[in-house]
């Protein structure tokens, strides 16, 4: 079935079960993409009648977590008293594995949510594309068949949508929301774990350790620090980030590149486990980092070291919030 | 125009704790520099973003008055790391002073008017500065009455007790002190700010008040006030913010097309009625 | 003839005739962005581009920028000034939007109350800058529609021309008129180069796609503070920043003294800040009087569309667009200003019937 066909159906299934949630009061709104105003964009919409749900849209373009806007939680998605509305959201699988791990770090009850689980087909690597055009304006963007069809004013250029998704959604096996019963309607499924080869760091790995410091290096240093990675997180919710802190001051905030690969570092240290390979802090940095080398490589250590896949379920504790007594403790204790 | 981010430096005469939980004292500085004092020429109200250089700034009212020459004083509350390191600072160390910042009391339209003072807590910072440059003999026929009525929680709270001590002394101003509830050994007014001020009733005509506390304090009093038949362009207010270079650059302090750090911290009621509702 | 004719590849030339009286500025590609920085090799030079994604302000006000550097002794301390503002500056192939943002700044940083930032004005006093207009101009610019133009020369002081195979150059202030003085190997223009420029510049003014009545949003937005529209407006943002530190006018900074206890010794440095930011106006009290999203959304349009218009006559966006395109949640400036021009149509029309 070509992508365009798949976006068709996938984009009918949302406005179908966000109708139903709607007319059946089983949600006060339900929160979804929306086409965007630029190109290779999609915006956030709030949902709160029938009639509106043809705003909804599905087009390889849905890079936002949209967990993120789930904690913490604006006043626009709370009452009048500001106890939160019963809220639909429209569920890629790495959304309802972001949405579970909020449930587990009791960020949000999940009795107030309403997954709308799709199958996703995956979103269009934004920077990939634009480092490909170059300094040419691009003036849409759009599926045709199996291909991405960008086009500007007096030209158009076709990539294999095969190869120009994201890295993260060429090997994602979470495609739609591991959830099950009353938390989640249209496409859902249970999984109980995942067998994943991290084949997208292969190459990073392959490399000698000073190999890989320049490449991080080579990547990081263009960073502006406007955090646009940490606000997209949808794990990152702390309401002092440590970044802001003064008491103490952790590190510098300034441009040197020590500071700034110390923010990246730091982060990716405090989501690791809990990472839901979303991609969305990619696809939102303004300079097209790829930041998804670092918390990959921690993902997979976690993988090794705990065999523990963030965001399959709504119970068990991320490793670094949880010990086992089988915990080997190796680096302790001396052996006997 | 010089680097207007450079302080000048000066050093500590002397600190003085200001209150029995400690937490408030009183520091006195000293210009290194004569041309540099005499260039710091301020009025009440206006105040000073102090650095403990090495650490960070931040900005304090000016306590001492102008008229009182020679050395400059601020009182400061530990609050978080800057504070701390004021508190923790021993006479002869080295303090950096930015300023004067700010617009000020307006003293000369207070000229010919009857003043009122009220202040809360700790606030009574920039009030004592203000007090004692209309006490001043070079000052007093300059202006009508004046009543202070300053209140705090409790009786060890009470800032600057040597010079209320003082003015109560004295038969051109009247003191009102209050504590919020009764003390051993407390003889004079108790009860909350705004309740006092009614029963003082500071009469609005040729009038300016001058209201600085805490939020809830302020908004009590004024609603007292009005009652009173005060007009919003009679009762002033010292807002506070969250500032960092408190020139009207960084744009942190802003409130509305006004930055509070430049075109305040003395606002009018009826500017501040103008203005966004955000503080 | 005025008018002179610099070749594509007489580029390094120009170059060499600037680079040892001036610090160089211009932009480059870094890893698919186009930034300006200083140029040590003329080849790294890019002028055809849109427009860069990290606006030069950042050469005049920089990201991280040393405000006095102190030694701590015993019980004293020393502080050392900028010792470097009197150098001088040249930014190249710089476009119209840009080096107007630089005169809405310098109206900021001059007096407000008894202070003056010296350290971007004298910066400023020593730069020259040599832009290029645009051919153009991309869907998301609105020049047109805040008082500016793709062939503003206005705040430039020599301007050029893509004319395809070769630039056109003039000289526009008294400066550069000195400039293209001293470049005597430039050849003169002929007329039929003068008439292409005309027509690039009539056909990028037209070009331009978006426009908006600004005239009326600085009133509209007067009466709007409380109005619900801000709760819509807002919904979409996810608070990060990259509108502010992208914006060739937005100007806030955090101010912050990095000590080096080993040595003594340190610096306090400004680095920019948003107001975007959650914690940007959180006292030590804990009160925060913008803890709302909804309140730091507003507060930025306000400032550019309603406060920097109050206190100078003039808004304080140059309609270069690049919140639009950069935005990750897609909050895009045209739509929220439409919102807010509708709100008063609706009112308009309450009060006619």
């Amino acid at each position: 079935m070509g992508i365009e066909t798949e976006n068709k159906e996938i984009e009918d299934s949302i406005r179908d079960e966000a109708k139903k949630l709607l007319s059946e009061n089983q949600v006060d709104v339900v929160i979804g993409y929306s086409q965007g105003t630029v190109p290779l964009s999609s915006t956030m919409v709030i949902i709160r009648k029938e009639e509106d749900v043809d705003k909804l849209v599905w087009n390889n373009l849905c890079y936002i977590n949209l967990a993120r806007y789930l904690a913490p939680l604006m006043p626009q998605l709370c009452d009048s008293e500001g106890k939160p509305l019963k809220i639909g959201i429209v569920a890629k699988g790495c959304v309802g594995r972001a949405i579970n791990m909020l449930a587990v770090e009791k960020q949000i009850n999940l009795e107030n949510i309403k997954m709308i689980g799709i199958n996703c087909n995956g979103n269009v690597n934004r920077s990939k594309i634009d480092l490909e055009i170059g300094e040419k304006e691009i003036l849409d963007v759009s599926i045709s068949g199996d291909d991405i069809i960008v086009k500007g004013k007096d030209w158009e250029k076709k990539f294999p949508y095969d190869q120009y998704i994201n890295e993260l959604c060429k090997i994602c096996q979470v495609k739609s929301p591991s959830a099950t019963g009353e938390t989640c309607v249209g496409e859902c499924q249970e999984i109980e774990s995942i067998h994943d080869e991290f084949a997208d760091i292969d190459d990073f790995e392959a490399k000698s350790t000073e190999e890989k410091w320049e490449d991080i290096k080579n990547s990081l240093e263009v960073c502006t620090l406007c955090y646009s990675c940490r606000q997209a997180c949808p794990v990152c919710y702390c309401n002092l980030c440590f970044v802001d802190q003064n008491l103490p001051i952790w590190f510098g905030k300034t441009t040197n590149y020590t500071d700034i690969f110390t923010f990246h570092l730091i982060r990716a240290t405090h989501i690791a486990g809990r990472c839901v390979a979303c991609g969305a802090c990619s696809s939102v940095c303004p300079v097209g980092i790829d930041l998804n080398i670092i918390t990959r490589k921690l993902e997979k250590i976690v993988k090794e070291r705990f065999d523990f896949t963030s965001g399959l379920n709504a119970e068990t504790l991320p490793p670094m919030m949880d010990f086992k007594m089988e915990d080997e403790e190796e680096f302790m204790l001396e052996e006997d | 125009m010089p680097n207007p981010y450079i302080p000048y430096l000066t050093r500590v005469k002397s600190i003085v704790g200001e209150n029995k939980a400690n937490d408030i004292k009183t520091i006195e500085l000293e210009f290194k520099k004569e041309e540099e004092y005499k260039k710091f020429d301020y009025i009440p109200g206006q105040f000073a973003e102090i650095s403990m250089i090495g650490k960070g700034e931040c900005p304090i009212g000016i306590a001492s008055s102008p008229t009182e020459e020679g050395t400059i004083k601020f009182t400061i509350k530990r609050m978080g790391t800057v504070t701390s390191a004021f508190h923790g600072s021993e006479v002869g160390d080295i303090i950096g002073v930015r300023g004067p910042c700010g617009n000020g009391w307006p003293v000369e339209d207070m000229k010919g008017k009857n003043i009122v003072v009220i202040g809360g807590g700790f606030a009574f910072s920039t009030l004592r500065s203000l007090v004692l440059y209309l006490l001043d003999e070079k000052h007093r026929k300059d202006y009508g009455d004046i009543t202070v009525i300053y209140g705090n929680r409790d009786p060890g709270e009470v800032l600057y007790t040597d010079v209320l001590d003082e003015w109560k002394k004295r038969d051109d101003i009247k003191v009102v002190l209050t504590i919020d509830r009764e003390a051993e050994g407390w003889t004079e007014e108790v009860g909350f700010v705004a309740p006092i001020v009614k029963k003082v009733g500071p009469k609005s005509d040729n009038g300016v008040a001058v209201v600085c506390g805490p939020p809830i304090m302020i908004k009590t009093t004024i609603a007292v006030m009005e009652e009173l038949n005060w007009g919003p362009e009679q009762i002033l207010n010292s807002l506070e913010a969250r500032m960092k270079c408190g020139i009207g650059k960084c744009g942190r302090c802003n409130i509305g097309n006004k930055f509070i750090c430049t075109d305040g911290p003395v606002f009018s009621l009826a500017e501040l009625k103008e203005l966004p509702d955000e503080y | 003839m005025e008018q002179k004719i610099l070749k594509k590849d007489e580029i390094g030339k120009l170059y060499k005739e600037f680079e040892s009286e001036y610090n160089f500025y211009a932009p480059i590609s870094q890893k698919g962005n186009i930034v300006f920085e200083k140029i040590e090799n003329p080849e790294d030079i890019v002028l055809d581009y849109l427009n860069s994604k990290i606006p030069p302000k950042s050469v005049l006000f920089p990201q991280m920028e040393v405000l006095f550097e102190y030694t701590l002794d015993e019980k004293d301390v020393e502080i050392t000034d900028r010792q470097d503002l009197d150098q001088k500056i040249l930014i190249f192939g710089i476009r119209p939007c840009d080096a107007y943002s630089f005169e809405l700044m310098a109206n900021f940083f001059s007096f407000h109350g008894n202070w003056e930032d010296e350290i971007y004005l004298k910066k400023k006093e020593n730069t020259t800058l040599i832009g290029i207009g645009c051919n153009n101009p991309r869907t998301t610019c609105f020049c047109t529609s805040v008082g500016g133009n793709p062939f503003n020369k206005e705040n430039m002081d020599v301007f050029l021309t893509d004319l395809g195979e070769t630039y056109l150059v003039e000289g526009i202030s008294e400066k550069g008129k000195e400039i293209v003085n001293k470049l005597s190997w430039l050849s003169d223009a002929a007329d039929k180069d003068v008439k292409k420029s005309q027509e690039l510049a009539t056909q990028a003014e037209e070009s331009i796609v978006t426009k908006m009545d600004t005239d009326k949003i600085v009133s509209n937005l007067e009466t709007s503070f409380e109005h619900p529209v801000w709760e819509e407006i807002s919904e979409s943002c996810i608070g990060c920043g990259s509108c502010a530190y992208l914006c060739p006018t937005c100007t806030c900074f955090d101010v912050i003294d990095e000590t080096d206890q080993y040595n003594n010794r340190g610096r306090r440095i400004r680095i920019w800040d948003t107001c975007q930011s959650c914690l940007y106006t959180l006292e030590t009290s804990g009160h925060n009087p913008r803890n709302t999203k909804i309140q730091r959304c507003r507060n930025r349009i306000m400032h550019k569309f309603s406060y920097y218009p109050t206190n100078y006559d003039l808004l304080g966006c140059v309609g270069c667009g690049r919140c639009i395109s950069v935005c990750p949640a897609n909050n895009d400036l045209r739509t929220i200003l439409d919102k807010i021009e509708k709100i008063e149509k609706e009112e308009d029309e309450k009060i006619v019937a």
